[in-house]
């Protein structure tokens, strides 16, 4: 065969960012917040829906659910089903701990027959999509990304992907992680901290494609060929990433100048940017 | 901000790998499909078997990757579910002629794994260890292969159930359409295990079969009682066809159509109702640009449950219309058993047998079709026959709907 080279050139791709939520849960608060009813005007959960699913679940779906009534608010959507046609592309940092960990103990003590049948459908990297797709009847597609330390950044990623195949009009997007990361003791149970305690941080943003009417544009560059990394490339914390970047959506929305201090390099030769754009004539009448 | 370098060219497959219960590498599992060889068989799921006969597809030996610059000894810190993913990538870019690794190119990795974390907490305690106790965020698997395998490009995991590889083979091709890579690999594995075993089993999804582990797995028929758990799955190296052609590459086949849907109704059960899982198919048939009376052969994600299966066929009907009387479908899980995470891209393989052999691989205990699911089954023995335009189903919980139209590159 002949030789094959690169016909690379820096490229960059770009998407609208509509309606976004930060939410910030304490471990011990997640179980009130299982049971809080949706906001006005959505459509209630089915019974018993939360009832199994993992803590990052948990807080992620609110923080949809918070968005999207904040997108109602602000007058960019009028009705849940503006998003019917949206895909869900979660990025969690490794869910379902706890469950897992109680289940293992199960498996050791008491054998395979006491394994919960809900380990797998409610604690995988999919698990989060899947539970906002179900409760909002989102039809696009749903994926999980990552699960590890770099969620952010591959979810943002994955989710430019799926809007440049055209597979969905727009996706929402939903970064967990937790802050301060639970410990369990040997029963599989969370250890009580007097400081620091765990707190589950949850953002869900709606990306659009690059054309649709958007307070800002994320930015994603993929630069040209460089070395690779020999080693796993540091991330300071999940949470701060996940912070720092609902923080500079925020402010994109107020404020272009905050906005361009805000850069997320990827695990490999890649950055993400938010850029403003002027407002649209919908979010102008809005506000 | 736009696409710089955005294209409509066909993406071409020129590298498979793949570790399968049914053989390992591209001519072995065409020739296991074909024959109809089962790989399912006894197994003692690590020392938490329950009372009654367990049974598995598991695969029985990893190839150790051969390209002289890999890291054997990083590929042998994988584990088993890195290995079982790192096998197949590294053959795959041998297969394709991209080893040794090159400073020149842009290869991306798009793994499709549905619970690496799950897996890796249970491998831990399992041999006594802590780490699902203990705050940690360790790298994911997809970085370490990508730096094992040298690779310059982005690398991504995702994840959709039983879908999850082939919505990595749908984002690898995105990837190549958006000119953001040269070639990618892309595909994904999945292993069994434990608590995968018990959790499946105890959401009565497991076929209970005590008889011979082959009969086990019965996609489509009557007397089918649910799946057979499997592990492997298979990477794919995808390229734009005028990049593989003019460094003359073998061309395996075209990823021509890709259809991603949500039924947004369950987290576990399909949904009755099948316009969702047939927006899917209909969408990558569009998306290739074929109608429906010109597929040669559907691989479904027929499992063997129940509800799936019917589920499944419904969704046929709805997408083909009346072409569905005369494209014949299989399902090659009875053979492999369902491999999960890494099912869509072992499918795709299967496909690809296909369009090289001419002939559509069987579905095997196929003894009494359901009524319920009025297809052109091609039971017991492979049946001969042009094959150009192929197409894969998967569908996995959370509600995901995946096809992928797969044919023969011109």
């Amino acid at each position: 065969m002949h030789a094959f080279t690169t016909t690379a050139d820096p490229v960059t791709a770009a998407c609208g960012v509509a309606g976004h939520a930060l939410l910030e849960v304490k471990l011990t608060d997640i179980a009130a917040v299982r049971e809080l009813p949706v906001p006005a005007g959505i459509t209630p959960l089915p019974a018993r829906f939360l009832r199994h699913a993992d803590e990052q679940t948990v807080v992620g779906l609110r923080a949809v659910l918070e968005s999207v009534a904040a997108c109602r608010a602000a007058g960019t959507s009028d009705a849940e089903s503006d998003f019917a046609d949206y895909g869900v592309v979660s990025a969690p940092c490794q869910p379902g701990r706890i469950p897992a960990a109680h289940c293992l103990n199960l498996l050791r003590s008491d054998g395979p027959s006491t394994v919960s049948p809900h380990i797998v459908p409610q604690c995988s990297l999919h698990s989060i999509a899947g539970a906002v797709s179900v409760a909002l009847g989102m039809h696009g597609p749903n994926v999980g990304v990552s699960g590890g330390p770099h969620a952010l950044s591959e979810g943002l990623m994955a989710s430019m992907t799926l809007l440049s195949t055209g597979a969905a009009p727009g996706i929402w997007f939903v970064a967990t992680t937790w802050d301060c990361e639970p410990t369990l003791d040997a029963d599989g149970a969370p250890v009580e901290r007097a400081f620091d305690p765990p707190i589950c941080v949850a953002f869900a943003v709606a990306l659009t494609a690059a054309t649709a009417p958007a307070a800002s544009r994320l930015v994603l560059r993929i630069a040209p060929l460089s070395p690779p990394p020999r080693q796993p490339r540091l991330v300071r914390s999940p949470a701060d990433d996940v912070r720092r970047f609902a923080q500079a959506i925020e402010a994109a929305a107020v404020d272009g100048e905050a906005s361009n201090r805000w850069s997320h390099a990827m695990p490999w030769a890649g950055e993400l940017r938010i850029a403003r754009v002027p407002a649209t004539p919908r979010l102008k009448e809005a506000a | 901000m736009i696409v710089a370098t955005s294209t409509s060219e066909p993406i071409v497959i020129t590298g498979v790998g793949a570790v399968s219960p049914v053989g390992n590498g591209f001519a072995a599992i065409a020739d296991g499909l074909l024959e109809g060889r089962s790989g399912i068989r006894p197994i003692e799921p690590g020392g938490f078997s329950r009372p009654g006969r367990q049974f598995a597809a598991p695969v029985l030996e990893i190839p150790t990757p051969t390209s002289p610059d890999i890291d054997l000894d990083a590929f042998a810190k994988l584990g088993r579910l890195g290995q079982l993913c790192g096998s197949p990538a590294a053959d795959a870019l041998a297969d394709a002629g991209l080893r040794p690794a090159t400073d020149q190119l842009r290869i991306g990795l798009v793994l499709g794994l549905g619970a690496e974390h799950l897996k890796a907490w249970e491998i831990d305690f399992l041999g006594g260890g802590t780490r699902v106790f203990e705050p940690h965020c360790d790298d994911t698997l997809v970085h370490r292969l990508a730096r094992m395998l040298q690779l310059r490009g982005p690398a991504v995991t995702v994840a959709a159930a039983c879908a999850s590889s082939g919505y990595a083979l749908a984002i690898g091709r995105a990837w190549l359409s958006a000119g953001w890579v040269d070639a990618c690999v892309a595909g994904g594995c999945d292993m069994i295990s434990p608590t995968g075993l018990a959790a499946f089993y105890n959401l009565r999804a497991l076929s209970r079969r005590g008889d011979d582990p082959a009969l086990a797995s019965r996609p489509f028929d009557r007397d089918r009682d649910g799946f057979v758990m499997g592990e492997g799955g298979a990477c794919l190296v995808l390229e734009r066809r005028s990049a593989a052609r003019d460094r003359g590459a073998r061309l395996y086949g075209e990823l021509a159509g890709v259809g991603m849907s949500s039924d947004a109704t369950h987290m576990v059960t399909p949904c009755s109702d099948p316009t969702q899982a047939a927006r899917a198919i209909r969408m990558a048939l569009d998306d290739a640009g074929i109608a429906a009376d010109q597929l040669d052969y559907v691989n479904a994600h027929a499992a063997g449950t129940p509800v799936g299966d019917v589920a499944e066929a419904g969704a046929l009907h709805m997408a083909l219309g009346s072409a569905v009387d005369t494209v014949p479908v299989s399902s090659t899980k009875s053979m492999s058993g369902h491999l999960v995470s890494g099912a869509a891209a072992f499918e795709a393989v299967a496909c690809l047998a296909a369009i090289d052999r001419q002939a559509v691989p069987p579905t095997v205990n196929l003894d009494h079709p359901d009524p319920q699911c009025p297809l052109d089954h091609v039971p017991h023995t492979a049946r001969e026959r042009r094959v150009v335009v192929t197409a894969s189903n998967s569908f996995g919980f959370g509600g995901a709907n995946l096809c992928l139209v797969i044919r023969h590159a011109a």
